[in-house]
């Protein structure tokens, strides 16, 4: 079982200017990293309605707009902002350590 | 749906000559003819005395005279001549339409005239560019345009449908996808990085070995697809731009509704290598038409479905990115184009 933190990235994959999100592996679990205003996120990567990968949808306004349904999540909380989704996205903690990404792995429950 | 203030693919320059050639577009019937300086002229295609198709009519100089009682019309529409009776009503007169010939298609506006400006004509330059070879044809389609539309946007259906010519599984299972989405825009960029070059493209480009791919399709509304399509051997730097010992082509898609269940699909294949090579250009056409009849065989059974059924549920997957978004497009600008005749309706 995998815990604590785990390296899921380089800094330099992930660039401000399109807001494009990157998807990765946090262990089995898909997450996606959002890179807003010189910060890092790191959220749930399966949208809580039909299982649509947000990190193919579209980043506008520190919202994830989900591909196809249009669910909206909040990056920085994970919180559902508009339907048809109903659940909000899982949020991770991140650190920066010599120009890598890091998440913290949750404790199982 | 139709969507009306939009330049049409209406014909290909070669089917509009001296002689009325008839073709419904948007569920309206239409003529199409040439007059004496060459000029392509559209009219509705319902005589203004007994509605016979004027298409069954000849012409007569610059005008179009009906098959049933003689009435001539020129090209403005107007009926200038009724045998045996001096006045003419005014009344006596066909729906013209906007048209205007480029790439070497016939195009035809459906919507106000007073909107019809040639400058919003999609450019399809690559069909009669010197610098590219290029052969266009014409299929007729048992189903609505959006089907046609959807096709194109999610382009693995092509490792399915198409594994004897342009696809094969690479594309759909190794593909990385990237939607870009403007108010009137959608461009699916679709990179497969080091694997197998599909049958066609061993064919046309020689490939002895793993391929980088491309697929970068573009949607304008309402249903025109350019797709700038190609492979260079892997690892030569194509998806950082520079496409060197490859080969790229132009897959050019342009539908126009005949009815909400039948579709004038216009489409080419332009090459930008060889482009004086007839035999070449003949070759990768007939790859690419063998699987457009793999395509129209689908679209003809979605819509036995669909009539079966109009609206019944369905899954959205993954690769819907494109279509869907284009879909959203289509619906909010027929919305916008039903708002604006309510309005010209109360003023």
């Amino acid at each position: 079982m995998l815990s604590g933190w785990l390296r899921v990235a380089v800094l330099a994959d992930l660039t401000d200017a399109d807001a494009a999100p990157l998807a990765v592996k946090l262990g089995e679990l898909p997450i996606a990293l959002y890179r807003l205003d010189g910060k890092v996120y790191a959220i749930d990567d399966v949208c809580t309605h039909e299982f649509a990968l947000l990190s193919q949808g579209f980043v506008e306004g520190g919202a994830i707009e989900c591909p196809l349904h249009q669910a909206r999540f909040d990056i920085a909380t994970g919180r559902c902002l508009s339907g048809p989704a109903t659940v909000d996205l899982r949020t991770y903690e991140v650190k920066i350590d010599g120009g890598e990404v890091f998440v913290r792995m949750p404790k199982p429950k | 749906m139709f969507l009306r203030n939009y330049w049409y693919v209406a014909a290909s320059a070669a089917e509009i000559g001296r002689k009325p050639f008839a073709r419904m577009i948007l569920g309206e019937p239409v003529v199409f003819f040439r007059i004496e300086d060459g000029a392509p002229v559209a009219f509705e295609d319902r005589c203004a005395h007994r509605h016979l198709p004027l298409s069954m009519g000849k012409l007569v100089g610059d005008r179009l005279q009906c098959h049933y009682h003689g009435l001539q019309f020129d090209r403005t529409g107007q009926c200038v001549r009724i045998p045996g009776q001096e006045l003419i009503p005014p009344s006596a007169k066909v729906k013209t339409y906007p048209v205007t010939e480029r790439h070497r298609w016939v195009w035809i506006w459906m919507g106000d005239p007073a909107l019809a400006d040639p400058a919003r004509i999609t450019d399809f330059h690559w069909l009669d560019d010197p610098a590219w070879g290029a052969k266009a044809s014409y299929l007729h389609v048992k189903a609505n345009w959006q089907l046609v539309v959807d096709n194109l946007l999610d382009l693995t259906h092509l490792a399915f449908v198409h594994e004897s010519t342009i696809g094969n599984a690479a594309l759909a299972e190794h593909a990385t996808v990237k939607v870009t989405r403007a108010p009137n825009n959608v461009v699916v960029t679709r990179w497969i990085i080091d694997q197998p070059a599909p049958p066609t493209f061993v064919k046309v480009g020689g490939f002895t070995s793993n391929v980088d791919r491309w697929q970068i399709i573009d949607f304008v509304p309402p249903a025109f697809l350019r797709l700038d399509v190609g492979a260079t051997p892997t690892g030569t730097g194509a998806p950082e731009g520079k496409r060197v010992d490859g080969i790229t082509m132009r897959n050019l898609n342009a539908i126009t509704p005949e009815t909400e269940k039948t579709s004038h699909y216009f489409w080419g294949q332009a090459h930008d290598f060889e482009p004086h090579n007839a035999e070449l250009t003949e070759k990768i056409f007939r790859q690419i038409e063998t699987a457009f009849h793999e395509d129209v065989e689908v679209f003809s059974a979605q819509q036995r479905n669909l009539d079966l059924c109009p609206d019944p549920p369905q899954v959205d997957i993954n690769a819907d990115t494109g279509v869907i978004q284009a879909r959203r497009i289509l619906q909010r600008l027929h919305d916008e184009e039903r708002a604006a005749l309510h309005v010209t309706a109360a003023e």
